[in-house]
């Protein structure tokens, strides 16, 4: 009696590691199955990983956010305001275009979090705003139109081989693995989850609030910009529907690894699993020939059940 | 005595008007706005075929946002009207050969199950309101498109419900004629029953309102059915309006539409004060302000978004800034 | 006399228990009247509330008898079976809805009585309000929001709605029958004085028809306007007084409220605090602080291992005070030197820890993260001492250095733990606050904040965090105390100023505050 009670506690606590394992193990058994040519060449592999790679550096900008307790839409808008500063500055300024972008992403971060730190207005709602508004810039500064950028050192950034893999597959992963030193073992990091665990409770412990949302928001639009750039100089250039459809699979990576809406319970280490797994999915379905609207579908109904499955209901009183 | 009571009468008046302008800062707003306007593009700005124009996209907006703020005012937050709407006009086109013209019918059913169902899962696995009904728009809208693709046509239109397009007054759009029976619908719910007022004290103090013996979870769920029902009924209105056709491809610009109409007409995103009625004015601020706009030399149509995500920011800003007080206390 | 005599409802033996054996309640037997102000007071903790939830249905008792106007009765199921007995519930203060307009809060819950086919019909509710209002002698705008009105009218506008929804649900036209009994649990802990005055006039006046029950621990007011008065100590009732025919004193009162075996246990183990401190050089001083509506002009010092305590009644402003210091609320007018640092009004906790400031409230849940590990809940405000700088300037948490802290408080305060990577939610509640205060315990701060360092907790974590915090004090930590309990005024603190309504009406030493509560 006692031995059950004591392996469902565990079942429970650990529910949001052991969906997304077994949801992966289980995804490339069928996908494998459903079609034999997945994952079977390198030539195959290395399409994945650049369709994996710049998603992960802004999932893992998302993840920081959402640990926290709040939430970022302007991520992909910003994601497609930094490609397209970087594109349309670069024929000008050459390289230079890689920290304005960055600075201007960085400029949004900060906006987003004066406005939930020192406003007090709801992260998703500050964040709406703001992602219409870099989803205008990006318009004028482009005028609408698509950038190509032919320059082979523009290309460099991102698609170089080293060991057979594209330099950005080691941008994604060193990003990554910043990310996840940053959350385990930096006062920083402890400091991120405290505000997402107990927010009263974080102030009184002498946590910074306000500074460390401020901060947080400026390292997610890093993260973004970060994204944007790299995706920029794979893609060789920017258009208006970069990041357009990158909302509900970004948003579905992070809860599918295991990172709760409600904050403090996760964590970026995570995120490499849930975007494995979607991204896994998305190729796997297109190759089904699975039209793209079903699949937004089948990720935002993911999204919401694994939103119900982490969250854990214990802490909340009143839910908004 | 006599003289005493007028000048009470006047005081209490006065006070009334301070009181009306301190709390409904939208009512000046469109009262400056229209004279800003009228000053600078007068001809353009008062032209009849403008101010139809202007009820035209008044109803769009009202009936994006009136919906919606029964959820905000109980403190939640319910963006899933643009799911409803979409998905919903792809299945009166879809049940048009089987239900004739009474397929529009379907609009208000389908908008009062999809409240149902957010207000079912936020109540029962707590999920934050805004991610939930966000998530479902997204699920709907890509639906529509989907259908749309599916189908081999390039928009879903029902010419059939032509004759709702003809408005029986001159000057008054028929979508605006459409839109009047879900405003008196709210308007309704908000004051002439108990559901506006349990849904104020659960935004106020969901707390006290279970200590008062209201069924808290009963309501949240009824407020987001509300809520559906009025998007479904009031989208009737914007399907004539596109032509009897809905939108099929997702634009969140008309996402903020609906938020933007209710925090400019000072319904606080944390619930508790507000209603129907101001939101109709914000809807009318939100529609001048663009509708002017547009008219002002110099102005470029294509920095919409720009404007919009603006707007919204200054709106949220201005809206958290002047409620700060009356929260407190 | 007469009719006053009749007994109204009366409980009997009644015994609840719970997890934790402090709440309690153990063979209570209480009788209330016919109109009149029957007041229940003790410490926190001492059952109170239990009793209440019992009589409005909210928990079950496990055992007792109730009985009705001489006739036994089930005991309510749940706070609407209570109503149908006329019984009715004014909750301390929870239960307003700040932006309800007057009438609508009236009758909320209420209107389905007042609808006609799902519409409600605003004139008949507005109309009934009306009379009501006047009948209770309430005089306010029916129209204007509760948030605008002032704390005493918006309790009894609460209270109106208590007595009309008696009314509703035992049936119209039985007013003279049924006799409402309307309990207020602490009524007065957020007014001034003023509107103390004015809402106990109104009850008085409210007495001729109905009984009620009144929650307190404010004693001089219990005194003033109850006809009878039932005294509960850790769950029993440990003395009942006539007012009207014996004399009763406050210090009588206060003693039994304190029960003073128990403290005498306490003292002899840890004697009074010091008085010799005049030498000690003085770490903080709060100059003429004032944040308006909570507290007005406070100055004193506090030197170098010094205790300082503010007592006073709820809502006098003290807590704030103490939240003033720690930077969690700003305030309005005047300075707070620390070590000669002057302290911002918008500083902030963080600013205010670095200066050598530490907070300790004994609300569980709020200061801890109860989903994280005890070693975790070390080593937040702790940072300085678990982390290495790697190449010179990357700060990481040093997990070795992390769990001997953590270690050595756990061992230092005996708290009952499998290891220090168990997750404080599921530590016992007294555990939980050892955690709490254990983490300053390394911090050392100059001056450490205590808000009800003990509330809820069982006799033996007392003496151990007792025993902590008296310790620090003699390694040179001054402290500043708020709290409910005197005793602990008596036990920590070496000077004690008394606050009433924000002011501070005189300062006495330890030997001076225990003459004066009679302890």
């Amino acid at each position: 009696m006692g031995q059950t009670i004591v392996y469902r506690e565990w079942l429970h606590r650990n529910l949001n590691t052991i969906v997304p394992i077994s949801g992966l193990l289980l995804l490339i058994t069928l996908l494998r199955i459903a079609n034999p040519f997945f994952l079977a060449s390198w030539d195959s592999a290395i399409t994945l990983i650049y369709g994996m790679s710049f998603f992960l550096i802004a999932a893992c900008g998302l993840t920081l956010v959402i640990l926290m307790g709040s939430f970022d839409f302007s991520v992909p808008s910003v994601l497609k305001l930094s490609a397209m500063i970087f594109a349309v500055l670069y024929p000008s300024i050459g390289f230079l275009s890689i920290p304005s972008a960055l600075g201007v992403a960085l400029v949004f971060g900060y906006v987003n979090g004066l406005l939930l730190a020192k406003f007090g207005i709801p992260s998703f709602m500050a964040t709406l705003a703001t992602s219409m508004v870099a989803e205008g810039l990006a318009q004028i500064i482009s005028g609408g139109y698509t950038r190509m950028i032919t320059d082979p050192a523009f290309r460099a950034i991102s698609t170089t081989m080293i060991f057979g893999l594209p330099a950005i597959f080691y941008w994604s992963v060193v990003l990554w693995l910043v990310a996840v030193l940053i959350t385990m073992v930096t006062p920083f990091g402890r400091a991120i989850y405290a505000i997402g665990g107990n927010l009263v409770g974080a102030n009184l412990a002498g946590i910074n609030v306000s500074r460390v949302r401020i901060l947080v928001f400026m390292i997610c639009a890093l993260f973004a910009g970060l994204a944007g750039i790299f995706y920029a100089s794979q893609i060789q250039g920017a258009h208006m529907q970069v990041g357009v459809l990158d909302t509900i699979p970004l948003f579905a990576s992070v809860v599918v690894g295991g990172t709760a809406l409600t904050g403090g319970v996760g964590g970026v280490h995570r995120t490499l699993l849930g975007v494995l797994i979607i991204r896994w999915l998305d190729s796997g379905l297109s190759m089904l020939a699975i039209d793209l609207n079903i699949r937004m579908i089948i990720f935002g109904v993911i999204a919401i059940v694994m939103a119900i499955l982490t969250i854990d209901r214990r802490r909340i009183k009143i839910m908004k | 005595m006599k003289g005493e009571f007028e000048k009470s009468t006047v005081v209490t008046t006065v006070a009334l008007a301070w009181r009306l302008i301190r709390i409904n800062p939208a009512l000046w707003t469109i009262f400056s706005l229209i004279v800003l306007f009228s000053v600078i593009v007068p001809e353009k700005f008062l032209s009849a075929s403008n101010l139809v124009a202007i009820l035209k996209s008044f109803a769009v907006t009202a009936m994006l946002s009136v919906g919606p703020t029964f959820v905000i005012l109980m403190g939640s937050i319910d963006v899933s009207y643009m799911g409803v709407w979409m998905f919903g006009g792809a299945l009166v086109w879809l049940l048009y050969p089987y239900l004739g013209l009474a397929s529009i019918l379907v609009y208000p059913v389908f908008g009062l199950l999809v409240g149902l169902v957010n207000g079912y899962i936020h109540v029962k696995a707590k999920i934050p309101s805004f991610i939930l009904t966000i998530a479902v728009t997204a699920v709907f809208a890509f639906l529509t498109t989907y259908v749309r693709n599916v189908s081999g046509v390039l928009t879903l239109t029902v010419p059939a419900y032509n004759f709702l397009r003809e408005s029986p007054i001159p000057y008054l759009p028929s979508p605006f004629l459409l839109a009047l029976p879900t405003i008196a619908l709210a308007i309704f719910f908000m004051f002439f029953t108990k559901v506006g007022t349990y849904l104020c004290a659960i935004g106020s103090n969901e707390e006290g309102a279970s200590l008062a013996g209201i069924n808290v979870r009963k309501y949240k769920i009824l407020a987001f059915m509300i809520s559906g029902f009025l998007t479904g009924l009031g989208s009737i209105a914007i399907f004539v309006h596109l032509g009897n056709q809905t939108r099929v491809d997702f634009d969140p610009s008309e996402l903020i539409r609906g938020l933007a109409a209710i925090v400019l007409g000072g319904t606080p995103l944390a619930g508790g004060m507000g209603g129907p009625h101001r939101t109709l004015m914000g809807a009318l601020v939100y529609v001048l302000i663009f509708n002017g706009l547009f008219l002002l030399p110099g102005v470029d149509p294509n920095h919409l978004k720009l404007y919009i995500g603006t707007l919204l920011l200054a709106a949220v800003v201005v809206a958290s800034k002047a409620l700060k007080g009356a929260l407190i206390a | 006399m007469g009719s006053s005599q009749e007994i109204l409802v009366e409980a009997k033996n009644i015994t609840k228990t719970f997890d934790t054996v402090v709440r309690a309640l153990d063979g209570v037997s209480i009788e209330v009247r016919k109109r009149e102000i029957l007041s229940v007071v003790g410490e926190n903790g001492a059952g109170k509330s239990t009793l209440m939830k019992i009589l409005v249905g909210i928990h079950p008792p496990d055992s007792g008898e109730l009985y009705y106007m001489g006739e036994r009765i089930p005991f309510p199921k749940n706070p609407l079976d209570a109503l149908k007995r006329g019984i009715s519930i004014v909750y301390q203060e929870r239960g307003v809805i700040p932006h309800l307009k007057v009438y609508q809060f009236l009758f909320l819950g209420l209107e389905d009585k007042f609808t006609k086919l799902g519409r409600l019909q605003l004139e008949k509710i507005i109309g009934t309000a009306k009379s009501v209002f006047d009948e209770l002698g309430i005089k306010c705008d029916l129209g204007s929001y509760l948030y605008e009105l002032p704390l005493s009218t918006q309790k009894m506008v609460e209270i109106a709605r208590a007595i009309l929804s008696i009314r509703l649900a035992t049936g119209e036209g039985r007013e003279g029958e049924v006799t409402p009994l309307i309990i207020l649990d602490e009524p007065t802990a957020p007014l001034s004085i003023e509107e103390r005055d004015e809402l106990f006039e109104y009850l008085l006046n409210l007495k001729k028809e109905n009984s009620f029950i009144f929650v307190s621990h404010i004693i001089p007011e219990v005194m003033k306007f109850s006809d009878r008065i039932y005294v509960l100590r850790d769950g029993k009732v440990v003395a009942h007084h006539d007012v009207a025919a014996e004399k009763v004193t406050e210090e009588e009162l206060f003693r039994e409220i304190v029960g003073r075996e128990s403290y005498y246990d306490l003292l002899e183990r840890y004697g009074y605090g010091q008085e010799q401190l005049q030498e000690r050089p003085t770490i903080l001083s709060v100059r003429n602080l004032t944040k308006k509506g909570y507290y007005t002009d406070i100055s004193f010092d506090i030197r170098e291992g010094e205790c300082v305590g503010l007592f006073g009644p709820a809502g006098c402003g003290k807590s704030e005070i103490a939240k003033t210091l720690y930077g969690v609320l700003t305030f309005d007018k005047g300075k707070i030197i620390m070590d000669g640092h002057e302290l911002r009004a918008k500083g902030g906790p963080y600013s205010r820890i670095r200066r050598g400031l530490g907070y300790f409230s004994g609300e569980t849940g709020k200061e801890l993260f109860l989903y994280w590990s005890i070693r975790k809940n070390v080593s937040i405000i702790n940072f300085e001492k678990v982390v290495r700088k790697h190449l010179g300037v990357v700060p990481v948490i040093s997990l070795r250095l992390e769990k001997s802290l953590a270690e050595k408080i756990v061992k230092k305060l005996r708290i009952r733990a499998p290891s220090v990577d168990t997750e404080c939610y599921s530590l016992s509640g007294g555990n939980k606050q050892k955690v709490s205060v254990g983490k300053w315990l390394e911090k050392s701060p100059k001056v450490l904040i205590l808000e009800d360092p003990t509330i809820g907790i069982d006799v033996g974590a007392r003496e151990d965090i007792y025993e902590v915090l008296l310790e620090m004090k003699k390694n040179g930590v001054s402290m500043l105390l708020v709290s409910d309990d005197p005793k602990e005024y008596a036990i920590l603190c070496d000077k004690i100023l008394m606050l009433k309504d924000g002011v501070v009406q005189r300062v006495c030493s330890n030997k001076e505050f225990r003459s004066l509560m009679g302890l």
